[in-house]
């Protein structure tokens, strides 16, 4: 008896000291993980929808091999309504190899846009839930996750429609410069048409027209719009009424948005 | 004569316990002193824990000690299993279902250790077990020494 209790007493310390050398040797490893995010680019696909890309190095230094490692992101507007949800993953990241992933979100504006077309012409913030999770060293699976506020600008801030000013075109038609105004806040190119329907104050269209526009990202945007309109309806659309104004562009189709004059 | 080198041997063997447990305590805390800031990178994520690893070698060693000073009488496995079980104890209060979640600034970790508790409780009740094995070894051994000299010749 005395042999067999030495023996299972051996053998236990000897796993004692198995996992405690194993346990330590994996926190030791966790100091040598190095994690570095690059800068976060948007970019227009080919399918209209806003791309969130997001690189991420991963360098293992340790001595224990990262396995099922998978990012997570969610992002919601201010309602916390999800816009998008999005994955990425690396199945094994050996030690003393360093991967380089590129997480990628896509936004679609239209869903954007559904609940909040602020986001057109106010900027706000986004909410994203960043969570990353992996298996270390087969054994200890842990995850990290966090909140943070994303900056959104606005594509066509500030957007406005100055007063009209109204030029004889011919002894039938007036000519109507409309200016049109706004700032591009957003992390992307805008590229479109806008189109502006003008009423009097009864209602009645008076005039059409429609623009292409090009807005780099972060620069502001002026333009005029003309309209030829017949010299009777001159009197009461100088007067007042309304614009319906329309967007269309590769990313989101908004409109109309109802500005009055006069 | 007798008497005194009987009182001697006492006094040697109690002595060489106390040396013996002194040693032991010394090399588990030497363990723990070269192990802490190995650790540490773990330890910064909990708070509190570092206090609690603390109170928890203190206990630890005060048991052994105590069974390393009573060692060749029925105390001895008593105390052994009783640190076997004090460890368990500490491994299911500290660590719960193996999941550990803590908040750090903005972020939120959160640790599976679920198969590092199911092993080290498994080795926890492999300690008791040989501890109350030894126990009963003791005492059989002790019943065969008294009945053997109980034997008439």
């Amino acid at each position: 008896m005395n042999v067999a209790i030495r023996a299972l007493s051996l053998a236990t310390t000897i796993f004692w000291i198995l996992l405690i050398a194993f346990i330590t040797l994996s926190a030791f490893s966790l100091k040598d993980l190095n994690f570095s995010l690059d800068e976060p680019k948007f970019t227009v696909t080919a399918e209209g929808e806003l791309l969130f890309s997001l690189p991420l190095s991963i360098e293992n230094r340790g001595y224990c091999d990262l396995k099922d490692f998978q990012l997570a992101t969610v992002f919601s507007d201010a309602t916390g309504k999800v816009i998008s949800t999005a994955k990425s993953s690396v199945p094994l990241i050996a030690h003393g190899e360093s991967v380089t992933l590129v997480h990628n979100a896509t936004l679609s504006m239209d869903d954007l846009l559904e609940n909040a077309g602020q986001y057109l012409f106010n900027d706000a913030n986004l909410t994203a839930q960043v969570a990353a999770g992996l298996t270390f060293a087969d054994f200890l699976p842990a995850q990290i996750s966090t909140n943070f506020t994303f900056p959104w600008g606005a594509p066509l801030y500030n957007f406005a429609i100055d007063q009209p000013t109204f030029e004889p075109f011919n002894s039938t038609h007036s000519l109507v410069a409309m200016p049109i105004s706004f700032e591009n806040h957003a992390a992307f190119d805008l590229e479109g048409a806008i189109r502006v329907m003008l009423f009097d104050s009864a209602d009645s269209l008076i005039g059409e027209s429609q623009t292409r526009f090009q807005a780099p990202m972060y620069s502001p945007y002026r333009g005029d719009l003309t309209f030829y309109i017949p010299l009777n309806a001159e009197s009461s659309a100088a007067q007042r009424g309304h614009c319906d104004v329309y967007f269309s562009t590769t990313l989101f189709e908004y409109g109309p948005l109802v500005i009055p004059y006069g | 004569m007798v008497e005194e080198k009987k009182s001697k041997n006492l006094i040697k063997d109690v002595s060489f316990r106390i040396a013996k447990a002194t040693v032991k305590a010394i090399l588990v805390y030497l363990i723990y002193f070269l192990l802490a800031p190995l650790l540490a990178p773990l330890f910064e994520l909990v708070p509190g824990i570092m206090e609690s690893i603390e109170a928890f070698i203190a206990i630890y060693i005060a048991l052994m000690i105590i069974g390393d000073i009573t060692a060749r009488t029925i105390f001895e496995h008593i105390f052994r299993t009783a640190r076997a079980l004090f460890f368990m104890a500490y491994l299911l209060l500290s660590l719960g279902d193996g999941v550990i979640s803590t908040s750090y600034e903005n972020f939120s970790l959160t640790l599976d250790l679920t198969a590092f508790t199911a092993i080290a409780l498994s080795l926890s009740l492999l300690n008791v077990a040989a501890s109350i094995l030894q126990a009963i070894n003791f005492m059989s051994d002790k019943a065969e020494a008294d009945s053997n000299l109980q034997t008439p010749r």
